[in-house]
C-alpha cells in the first residue's frame, strides 16, 4: 500500500473540488453577465433608457449564486451517486457468482491478497474490445467492471493480472479522485458549452443596439471576451490537471497488480492483448477515459502530453522485465531500466525495503483445460446473453438455442432438427440460462439427461418406439388419426397433421441414431 | 519569570511526547488490530477448503474406485488439519493437506469422465479458487506481521511497544507444494 499515495489523492480531491469552486464561480459569474448583457440588449431594443446595466449586475451576482448551488448538487452527486452514475453510462451490469463463478472468485482472492475490508460489486459491460475499470468512494464502497471481450481473451492468470490492477487503484484511493475529477470536469464542459451557446446569440442582440450606449456596449464586448477565452481555456486547464496526474496512478496500480497477484506476466500479457486488439471500446463515456485500464481512445501509442496513460510498450515492458521479484522495489528496478531514468517513482517510505517477494510460476496446465481457446470466448458470450434475458432452451438433438427477448412467437423452432420449442415460463428458462451459461463445457456438447428432459414437452407424451428403415404407422392419441412415418424420417418428433399433437419417436435400445439424410430403403 | 518560561516549555514537550505516544500507541493497535484481521480470513478460507473436501471425494467416490488409499490420505489429512492448534502446527497439518489434495488431482488425472462431470468441475473451480484465497490471505497476513513486528522493533515505537508489551508475532510460513519435486503417483 502506497501511505503517500493515498495521503495525496486525499489531499488532491480536496483542492480539486475546491479549485473547481473557484472555476463554477467564475464561470457562473460570466455567465450571468452574458445573460445580463443579452437582456440588457434586448430591453434597450424595446424600451430605449431602461436600467439596463444595474439588471446586468444583479445578473452576475444571481449566476454566482446558481454557480454555488451547482457547486454543491456536484459535490453530493459525485460523492454519493457518481460510481453508479458512471457504470450506467458505460452500460455495466452487475453479476453475481452463480452467473460467472470464476470471475467472482478471481475478485475475491484479490480482494483477500489487498485485505480490503470489503469485496467490491462486480459489473460486465458487453463490449468486445478488452478493457476494465473501477469506480468508487472508498475502499467500502467500490465497483469493478470488465469488458465482455475481457473475459473472452483473458485466461485466469491474465485475468487476475487485471482485476489486481484495478483494485490497486481502489486501495490507493485513485477511484476517489477521478470520480470526482470526472464529474466536475463533466460538469464544466457542460457549462461551457452553455456559455458558448450563449455568445452565439449575444451578438445578434448586440447589432440591433449601436447607438447612444456605444462606450457600455465595448465595456460589454470585454465581458464577453472574457467568457470566450474561459470558455477555451477553462476545459484545457482542467484536462491538463486531470492527465497530469493519470500516468504515475496507472504505473502504480501496476507495480500493485505485480505485488499481489507475484505474477507481473499475467497483467503483462493480458494488457499485450488489449495492445493488439482491433476492438474499439464503444461504451466508453469520454470524460471516464482515465477510468480505463488501457485507454479506450488509443490515443497512447505516443504518450503526448494530453495521453491520459502511459504507452502501453512501456507498461508491458517494465512488468516483462521484472526478473528479480514481484516487490516494489523490483518494478521501481525495472522501470527505471525501461524508462533510462533515476525518477523515484514510489516513495522511499512505502516500499518496504529489506522485503524481498518472490515471483511465482504461471497456473498449472491442467487447470486450463476447463476454459480452453475458444470456450471463454463462447461462455463470455452466453453470459452477456443470460444478462440480456436471452431464454436458453436446450433442444433434445443438443442444439443450444438462444432466443433472443424480443422474440415475441410462443414457439421456437431447432434448426437442426426442426423440432418445436415454447419459449414460455420464463422463470424455467432464466434457470436453464443460468445452468447453461456457468456450466463449464463439457464433452461434445451432448445434452444432460435433465436437459433431455427438459426439452420433452411437460404432461401427458405420446412416445412410441421408433424402428428404424421402415414405415410405421402411429395412432395418434389427441384425435385417433393415423400417422404415417416415413423410413427417412430422421427426427425424433413427428406433429399430427389433425390436432397438431406431438408425438416422440424413441430410438430403440440397439438402434444407432441414423444420420440425418444419409440412410436408403436396403 | 524565566521559571514559568522554563515550566510552560516542559509542560508543552510533555504534552507533545504523550500525543506522540498516544499516536504510535494508536498505530500499534491498528496494526495488531490488522493482522487479527488477516489471521481470521485465513481462518475462514482453510474452514472453506475443509467444508470443500468431503463434497469433492464423495463426487469422486463413483468414479475412483480403486483408489482407497489416496482417499484415506485426503480425509485424515483434512481431520488433522481441522484438529489443529496455533499457527506453526496449523501451518503443517494445512501444508501436508495441500500435499494430499494435489496429490489426488493428479490421480483424478486418470479419469477422464471425473473430469468431464460438471459438479466436479465447479467443485475444482471452488477449490482452486480457495487455494488462491489461503495464499494470498497468507501474503496478507505476512505483510501484516512484517509491518507490526517492524513497529515493534524500531526505535520510538519499541519503547511504548514494550511498555504496553506488544508482542511480535509469527509469520505463516507454508511449505510450497509447487516447488517440490513433483509428487509421486502410483498408478497401479
Amino acid at each position: 500500500m502506497f501511505w503517500k499515495v493515498i495521503a495525496s489523492n486525499r489531499r488532491r480531491t480536496v483542492l480539486l473540488v475546491l479549485v473547481m469552486g473557484m472555476v463554477l464561480a467564475v464561470l457562473g459569474f460570466l455567465l450571468g453577465e452574458a445573460v445580463g448583457v443579452w437582456t440588457q440588449y434586448a430591453s434597450l431594443s424595446a424600451m430605449p433608457g431602461g436600467d439596463g446595466a444595474a439588471a446586468g449586475h444583479r445578473a452576475g451576482f444571481t449566476g454566482l449564486c446558481v454557480a454555488g448551488v451547482f457547486w454543491i448538487v456536484l459535490l453530493l452527486v459525485s460523492l454519493l451517486g457518481s460510481d453508479q452514475l458512471f457504470l450506467s453510462l458505460a452500460g455495466a451490469r452487475e453479476v453475481t457468482h452463480g452467473m460467472y463463478p470464476q470471475l467472482h472468485n478471481v475478485v475475491e482472492e484479490m480482494q483477500i491478497a489487498s485485505s480490503l475490508p470489503v469485496m467490491p460489486r462486480i459489473y460486465i459491460v458487453d463490449d468486445p474490445a478488452p478493457n476494465a475499470f473501477a469506480v468508487g468512494k472508498s475502499t467500502r464502497n467500490s465497483a469493478v467492471c470488465v469488458t465482455a471481450g475481457l473475459l473472452a481473451m483473458c485466461d485466469r492468470d491474465e485475468l487476475q493480472g487485471v482485476i489486481a490492477h484495478e483494485i490497486g487503484h481502489i486501495t490507493n484511493r485513485d477511484v476517489l479522485y477521478l470520480t470526482v475529477a470526472a464529474t466536475m470536469l463533466g460538469a464544466v464542459t457542460i457549462i461551457a458549452d452553455t456559455l458558448l451557446r450563449s455568445l452565439r446569440y449575444a451578438p445578434a442582440a448586440r447589432y440591433r443596439s449601436s447607438g447612444p450606449r456605444a462606450g457600455k456596449g465595448t465595456v460589454n464586448l470585454w465581458i464577453l471576451l472574457a467568457a470566450a477565452v474561459f470558455v477555451v481555456v477553462s476545459p484545457v486547464l482542467s484536462r491538463i490537471l486531470y492527465f497530469s496526474i493519470s500516468r504515475r496512478r496507472e504505473f502504480l496500480a501496476d507495480a500493485t497488480s505485480a505485488r499481489l497477484t507475484r505474477f507481473p506476466d499475467g497483467l503483462a500479457s493480458a494488457l499485450e492483448k488489449m495492445m493488439l486488439s482491433p476492438e474499439r471500446l464503444t461504451t466508453a463515456p469520454k470524460a471516464a477515459a482515465p477510468f480505463y485500464i488501457a485507454n479506450p481512445y488509443k490515443q497512447d501509442l505516443h504518450g503526448g502530453m494530453f495521453a491520459t496513460h502511459p504507452p502501453l510498450r512501456t507498461r508491458i515492458g517494465i512488468l516483462r522485465a521484472m526478473h528479480t521479484g514481484a516487490a516494489f522495489k523490483d518494478y521501481m528496478k525495472a522501470f527505471w531500466e525501461v524508462t533510462r531514468t533515476r525518477k523515484p517513482l514510489i516513495p522511499t517510505s512505502d516500499m518496504q525495503l529489506g522485503r524481498t517477494v518472490e515471483k511465482r510460476g504461471p497456473r498449472p496446465d491442467e487447470n486450463h483445460a476447463a476454459d480452453a481457446p475458444g470456450s471463454s470466448a463462447r461462455k463470455a458470450g452466453d453470459i452477456m446473453r443470460a444478462m440480456n434475458d436471452y431464454l436458453f432452451i436446450t433442444c433434445a438433438c443438443g442444439m443450444k438455442m438462444k432466443v433472443p427477448p424480443e422474440f415475441a412467437r410462443g414457439k421456437v423452432r431447432c434448426p437442426r432438427c426442426s423440432r418445436e420449442h415454447k419459449v414460455g415460463d420464463p422463470d424455467q428458462e432464466v434457470l436453464a440460462a443460468i445452468l447453461t451459461a456457468t456450466a463449464p463445457l463439457s464433452g461434445g456438447g451432448q445434452p444432460s439427461a435433465e436437459a433431455r428432459a427438459a426439452a420433452r414437452v411437460p404432461g401427458d407424451a405420446q412416445v412410441e418406439p421408433r424402428k428404424p428403415g421402415t414405415w410405421q404407422t402411429l395412432t395418434c392419441r389427441g384425435c385417433g388419426r393415423g400417422v404415417q412415418v416415413s423410413p427417412v424420417f430422421h427426427l425424433s418428433r413427428v406433429t399430427c397433421s389433425g390436432c397438431g399433437n406431438v408425438i416422440t419417436l424413441e430410438e430403440e435400445a440397439d438402434g444407432s441414431p441414423v444420420p440425418p439424410g444419409r440412410e436408403n430403403p436396403h | 519569570m524565566t521559571g514559568t518560561i522554563v515550566f510552560w516549555v516542559i509542560v508543552a514537550i510533555l504534552v507533545i511526547a504523550i500525543l506522540y505516544a498516544v499516536g504510535i500507541y494508536n498505530a500499534l493497535v491498528g496494526l495488531r488490530n490488522q493482522v487479527k484481521n488477516a489471521w481470521s480470513q485465513i481462518d475462514v478460507q482453510l474452514k472453506r477448503r475443509h467444508d470443500l473436501i468431503p463434497n469433492l471425494v464423495e463426487t469422486a467416490r463413483g468414479y475412483m474406485k480403486h483408489e482407497r488409499e489416496t482417499f484415506e490420505n485426503v480425509t485424515r489429512a483434512r481431520s488433522d488439519a481441522t484438529g489443529a492448534r496455533g499457527v506453526p502446527q496449523i501451518a503443517q497439518a494445512e501444508s501436508r493437506l495441500t500435499e494430499a489434495i494435489s496429490r489426488f488431482m493428479a490421480v483424478v488425472e486418470n479419469y477422464p469422465e471425473l473430469k468431464a462431470n460438471q459438479n466436479f468441475l465447479a467443485l475444482q473451480e471452488e477449490l482452486s479458487s480457495t487455494e488462491n484465497r489461503i495464499a494470498f490471505a497468507r501474503q496478507a497476513y505476512n505483510d501484516a506481521v512484517l509491518f507490526l513486528n517492524n513497529k515493534i522493533e524500531m526505535f520510538p515505537s519499541s519503547i511504548i511497544a514494550n511498555m504496553f508489551t506488544f508482542r511480535k508475532e509469527a509469520f505463516f510460513e507454508m511449505e510450497d507444494v509447487s516447488q517440490r519435486a513433483v509428487p509421486k503417483v502410483s498408478f497401479s
